[in-house]
């Protein structure tokens, strides 16, 4: 039997709120406020209570899928990332880099993030650069 | 405290100890273990509360076998009692630690965070209810007045269901406010007053006064004004003291014996 109880941050908006998470036996199996955590003082909203279910989902996405013909077929890293990049290509020649935006996400990390933004600047070559958390 | 902590994983007397231990600075919930038996050095009784009793249930749900020390505040104590008499977690298998609990004069040194609401706003005041009045204050408001302000105070709800996921003594499997033919879905404020009122209901003979749902509410609701009124009802028709013992509850509907009994003087005024 074991109970470890991780104190993280909640990653679903900017706010920042100190949450903990319960894991026993090796598997998570909730999410509680940190009560001494000076942004949300115990306090969370519906998203942070329940931030554990999106790792143990069924619904989660674990392998790249490519749309062919409407049909989802499950492809490597190496062809999804190569089959974007031709078609981001294409898309940047013909209507040019304001034709494609980036649109980034609390659910990754701060380094992720500006990654994106990079990209999406000195890449692609564009402004439209927007994210989840600009409250 | 530590030292005993020890003694009782070392002896055998607990197989695991719910307490706290400074973590990043915080006082963070911790399950002390024989393996790992020299962390009791750094276990600490406060200043936090957490719902160490949930952790205990939810242990002894899928390790029956353990038996589960934890360090108990006077709510703690009664939140144990509660669910022992629900089933819930076997009064013999959790060894309660006491400790100092809620300040007062006659004892200055105090463990607990007392989870008391902080000072209330000239709004609150105004439009809601003071989370630190007596029930008797809240009885003493005209219908209307009453009924205005509860309402005032449900229409902040936001539905973060933290009320119930902190509180100790709510264990059900399904939940009646997540039942869609009960609690319309996909709007906010919840349907108000029902969700808030549901939730009353199903806290009488169980609500054991810690404040923990009130600590976690985001919108600073007084819920443990209104529970505390449900059980002072509970009290007043079936003299059941929610907590205090191990006395079944009046709402209990197992077994062959039926336990919806009015309380003594109760009984001969209606005859």
């Amino acid at each position: 039997m074991t109970l470890k109880f991780v104190p993280s941050i909640c990653s679903y908006c900017g706010t920042g709120c100190g949450v903990l998470f319960q894991v026993m036996d090796g598997q998570l199996v909730g999410t509680l406020p940190m009560k001494t955590h000076p942004v949300n003082q115990g306090k969370l909203c519906i998203k942070g209570w329940n931030l554990h279910e999106h790792i143990t989902s069924e619904l989660r996405l674990k392998h790249p899928l490519l749309n062919t013909f409407g049909r989802m077929t499950k492809v490597g890293w190496d062809d999804a990332i190569g089959f974007a990049a031709d078609r981001l290509k294409t898309i940047v020649a013909e209507h040019g880099p304001d034709s494609v935006g980036v649109l980034v996400s609390a659910k990754i990390t701060n380094e992720e993030n500006y990654l994106a933004q990079k990209f999406a600047r000195a890449a692609v070559g564009t402004n439209n650069v927007d994210h989840c958390a600009r409250l | 405290m530590q030292k005993q902590v020890r003694a009782w994983l070392e002896d055998g007397k607990v197989d695991v100890f719910l307490a706290y231990k400074m973590d990043c600075g915080h006082p963070l919930p911790h399950a002390f273990t024989r393996e790992r038996i020299d962390e009791t050095e750094d276990l600490v009784t406060g200043p936090a509360r957490y719902s160490l009793e949930k952790f205990a249930t939810q242990i002894a749900a899928r390790h029956p076998e353990k038996k589960i020390g934890l360090l108990a505040r006077d709510c703690t104590q009664r939140a144990l009692n509660v669910l022992a008499v629900w089933n819930q977690l076997p009064a013999e298998q959790v060894e309660p630690l006491p400790v100092n609990c809620c300040p007062s004069a006659l004892k200055p040194h105090a463990d607990c965070t007392y989870l008391e609401a902080p000072a209330t706003g000239e709004v609150k005041i105004q439009c809601g209810q003071d989370p630190r009045q007596s029930i008797e204050a809240v009885d003493a408001q005209e219908g209307p007045e009453r009924f205005a302000r509860w309402m005032y105070e449900f229409q902040k709800c936001i539905k973060c269901y933290g009320c119930r996921n902190i509180c100790p003594v709510c264990f059900c499997k399904d939940c009646s406010l997540e039942h869609p033919d009960l609690i319309g879905t996909g709007n906010l404020p919840p349907d108000i007053p029902i969700f808030h009122l549901v939730r009353a209901v199903h806290m009488a003979g169980r609500c054991i006064d810690c404040g923990l749902c009130e600590d976690a509410c985001p919108a600073e609701i007084p819920l443990r004004l209104l529970y505390g009124k449900v059980n002072a009802i509970v009290k007043d028709l079936f003299d059941y003291d929610t907590g205090a013992s191990d006395a079944l509850s009046p709402f209990s509907i197992l077994g062959d014996k039926p336990t919806l009994t009015p309380a003594p003087l109760l009984a001969v005024s209606q005859e």
